[in-house]
């Protein structure tokens, strides 16, 4: 399996990866509604842009997702590093399992449970039920990352820089968060992704005031395909790609 | 500017604060049901605004509505959900005495089978489910049961609801469509799995791009979405089959949480304005229930009088029957 | 109270409120009677946990297993030479990575609906087909198992790479050079020595392929057509349209026990255990 083997499966698969979206991304700027190249046209932005449903839900899937993501990323590092301390195995396996829980069972879970709180609290579905729940899921997401940095910190720093005075909670300030940073940013922007990206648990614990965008996606492609879908898709491709790539840019 | 509007009054309901002190009606609606200028008049006429909101189906609006604080005002459920919502406690009932245009409702409307008095919703928009077909390549279309056809394997779609499929079936074989009867729905269960095996797919509205492409040659389906495909391929025609069919009605309904019942019911009102009612159908090009407001004599909305005879209004299923469906329904989609 | 205690505070009031009770609620529901608009009612029942053994939803569970068994054995196809070529790209890995990932930043929805695009019957392959003269009528390539299997593959994929890509980047190069310098041919070396080294990764991605693709319910949905029912679809149904949440919640608990055996599995191996 040395020579030339791998690295052909290997083409395909990343060929596999990225035609659809390079596909779906050429056809947004078609003139034609259907997949026959007729010429280069913007119309089909111009008609995303226009619809104010589309600009709802992305102003509402970009608060959710970076209220959530801020929790989240704060809440998942503290995690992280009281983990690193001194394990906690039946919360580390509380925070796995949600990883794993199949989202329409974290949705219904989460559905059963507002609604049970609703009746005693007189409270609405809205953009709090998404935001909790999304900060819910992507605590996971956030530790894993920030673990993985800290299994190659080496404890004696944060010690050494309590032996020279600093009290613990400033040794972790001073010493361990800025060692951590990196792995810190790219938490926030893995649980900004996943956030922002999720709809079945977002569906079914929205209120009136919080549709996101994908669930403005999923009605659409609901209603049959629609190049207006692929210029939506467009821009979620390039703006999550460049986010991604100035991220990258900015660790090194 | 309805752009930077709806981005204002997102970020102002996410800052849990609002600068717009209008008061605000939450109107709940199957998506391309309205016309968006009509939402905007009655906002400039009464000084104030709607949040407008869309759903796909009944169930997912029922699964918002059903925790009793959804926080929508008007709902617009398919007629024979209305009994269960009543019986649920989620309707409050409509106020006749508020409501000037109530006589503009068309004559089938003043008193369906399904609410007698109009006691919990107002009648809006209705349609059949018949099936669509290209008649250029499919001819003699006109009944349940030539959705059986081998020719056509591999072309044809069911739409993907438990109610409409197993009552074609049954429809198909001369039995009732809303049959109870296990050994009646043992029948339409093997016709449908039968079925299954010539079909492309169980599609709702998506199967609309497929039939104008030429895709799919037949598919059970709504008249509304058929008018809309025939708009695109002048070969697709629409056929009520003969052996009858179902008719929906769309009914506008006042949730009973909602605290501005006086502003719900001017909405409705509003809604039974001859003027607006033809706009609103003109845009979703389905039928209205406002016999004033009705402009066109669409055979394919507006079916002729001979023909709606075949047609019948669809009761609410007893729990236990809708549990017998729902196992057959499983059956069939997973064989 | 110590900083570790402070530190942990916010996780577990998350974890107990949002994660644990909520699952605690269904796993109550599965136990009592549907209401008849939705909803639970008394009394209690075990009627919804023996339901689960009726055999039309032991096929159902049957055909998830295999289809989510099918997903990630493609994934692993594909998946490993793509790792071990990445690993040993020397200097390029991380843009190799990077390449690998690309597609997962985007939205599930949109890769699920970039799929439907291409597979539709006036979709890119059929067109270019026709267009070659290749064949002459649409080939049924929507709305049927190969669909959903390919869009499964397509969205979990990067999730097999990357915790092989982090055990073969580990491995440590001289066993298989000494193999090879003994003379064994490069498959032999991978059969005996990389293949058997690398379980860690295997064991890891194939869970973290396997459990989302066990629940899936969007993908059958949109690129099966309906015609295929899976566990998340038979969940999402009991909630929606049949209004048995009992019942769906009892099938909630089979898909999470499910997943939560199989992460069990996984965190007894230790060296698996550190990849996540």
């Amino acid at each position: 399996m040395k020579g030339r083997g791998p690295g052909l499966v290997a083409a395909l698969a990343l060929v596999f990866l990225h035609a659809p979206l390079v596909v779906l991304v050429a056809f947004s700027f078609n003139t034609g509604r259907f997949t026959v190249w007729e010429g280069f046209s913007l119309v089909w932005y111009r008609a995303a842009l226009a619809d104010p449903q589309l600009a709802e839900g992305l102003w509402n899937s970009l608060v959710i997702a970076g209220c959530a993501a801020s929790l989240a990323t704060i809440i998942g590092t503290l995690v992280a590093y009281g983990m690193w301390r001194r394990p906690a195995p039946l919360l580390a396996g509380a925070l796995y399992l949600s990883l794993l829980t199949p989202e329409v069972v974290t949705g219904v879970s989460l559905l059963a449970l507002f609604q049970g709180g609703f009746r005693f609290l007189h409270l609405r579905l809205g953009f709090y039920t998404v935001i909790a729940a999304h900060t819910a899921f992507s605590i996971a997401y956030v530790m894993i990352v920030v673990s993985a940095r800290l299994r190659q910190y080496d404890r004696s720093l944060e010690e050494a820089a309590m032996d020279l005075g600093a009290t613990e909670w400033g040794a972790f300030r001073r010493v361990t968060l800025p060692y951590l940073a990196p792995a810190i940013a790219s938490a926030a922007l893995l649980a900004l992704v996943v956030s922002f990206d999720d709809y079945v648990i977002t569906s079914l614990v929205a209120g009136i005031d919080s549709e996101t965008l994908p669930m403005v996606v999923y009605a659409m492609a609901r209603r049959g395909v629609s190049p207006v879908l692929n210029a939506v898709s467009a821009f979620i491709i390039v703006g999550f790609g460049s986010l991604i790539v100035i991220s990258q840019r900015l660790q090194k | 500017m309805m752009t930077r509007r709806a981005l204002l009054l997102a970020g102002a309901g996410a800052a849990g604060c609002t600068p717009d002190r209008r008061p605000r009606l939450n109107v709940f609606n199957w998506s391309a049901y309205i016309d968006p200028a009509m939402l905007r008049r009655f906002e400039d006429e009464r000084g104030v605004r709607i949040r407008y909101g869309t759903y796909e189906s009944n169930e997912e609006m029922l699964a918002r509505v059903m925790s009793g604080n959804s926080g929508w005002d008007i709902v617009f459920p398919t007629h024979s959900r209305l009994g269960p919502m009543a019986a649920h406690g989620l309707l409050a009932e409509i106020d006749h005495t508020r409501l000037r245009g109530l006589h503009n409702l068309g004559q089938r409307f003043h008193s369906p089978v399904w609410d007698n008095d109009l006691r919990w919703a107002l009648p809006y928009m209705w349609n059949g489910t018949g099936i669509a077909y290209n008649s250029s390549q499919v001819t003699d279309l006109d009944s349940w049961a030539g959705l059986w056809r081998d020719d056509l394997q591999g072309r044809i779609t069911m739409l993907d609801d438990p109610e409409d499929v197993l009552g074609a079936c049954l429809l198909s074989l001369g039995l009732p469509f809303s049959s109870t009867e296990p050994r009646e729905l043992l029948a339409a269960r093997a016709a449908g799995m039968a079925q299954k095996k010539l079909l492309r797919a169980y599609l709702n509205a998506e199967v609309r791009d497929q039939l104008v492409a030429g895709d799919v040659l037949a598919a059970q389906l709504w008249s509304t979405t058929t008018a809309q495909a025939m708009v695109g391929n002048a070969a697709l025609k629409f056929a009520w089959p003969r052996e009858g069919f179902p008719l929906y009605c769309d009914c506008a309904a006042i949730l009973r949480e909602s605290p501005r019942a006086e502003l719900a019911h001017e909405f409705l009102d509003f809604l039974l304005r001859p003027d607006v009612a033809s706009a609103n159908a003109r845009v979703a090009a389905t039928a209205t229930a406002n016999g004033a407001g009705q402009q066109r004599a669409d055979p394919v909305l507006y079916p002729p009088d001979e023909v709606y005879r075949r047609g019948f209004w669809p009761p609410a299923l007893p729990a236990a029957a809708q549990r017998v469906r729902d196992r057959l329904w499983t059956e069939i989609k997973s064989a | 109270m110590t900083l570790r205690a402070w530190s942990l505070l916010p996780a577990r009031l998350v974890s107990t409120f949002l994660l644990v009770v909520p699952l605690g609620i269904v796993l109550v529901y599965c136990f009592l009677t549907r209401g008849d608009y939705g909803g639970v009612e008394q009394p209690w029942t075990l009627e919804n946990v023996e339901r689960l053994a009726d055999p039309l939803y032991l096929a159902i569970l049957w055909r998830s297993l295999w289809l989510a068994g099918a997903a990630t054995g493609l994934a692993a196809l594909a998946g490993y030479p793509l790792a071990l070529f990445i690993a040993r790209s020397g200097r390029w890995r991380n843009l190799w990575l990077q390449l690998v990932l690309l597609p997962f930043w985007t939205s599930f929805l949109v890769r699920t609906y970039a799929w439907i695009f291409i597979l539709r019957d006036t979709g890119l392959i059929n067109t270019t087909l026709i267009r070659l003269g290749l064949i002459h009528s649409p080939l049924p390539l929507l709305y049927n198992d190969g669909a959903v299997l390919a869009g499964l593959v397509y969205n979990y994929l990067p999730f097999f790479v990357l915790p092989l890509y982090a055990t073969l980047e580990r491995l440590d190069n001289a066993l298989p050079e000494a193999a090879a310098d003994l003379g064994a041919s490069p498959w032999r070396t991978f059969w005996r020595i990389t293949l058997p080294l690398s379980r860690p990764g295997l064991v890891a991605g194939s869970v973290l392929v396997f459990v989302p693709c066990l629940g899936a319910y969007l993908t059958p949905d949109l690129l099966g057509g309906g015609k295929t029912v899976m566990l998340g679809n038979l969940v999402q149904n009991q909630f929606t349209s049949s209004r048995d949440w009992p019942f769906g919640a009892a099938v909630s608990m089979v898909v999470l026990l499910a997943s939560a055996l199989l992460l069990a599995g996984l965190l007894r191996h230790k060296t698996a255990r550190e990849l996540l």
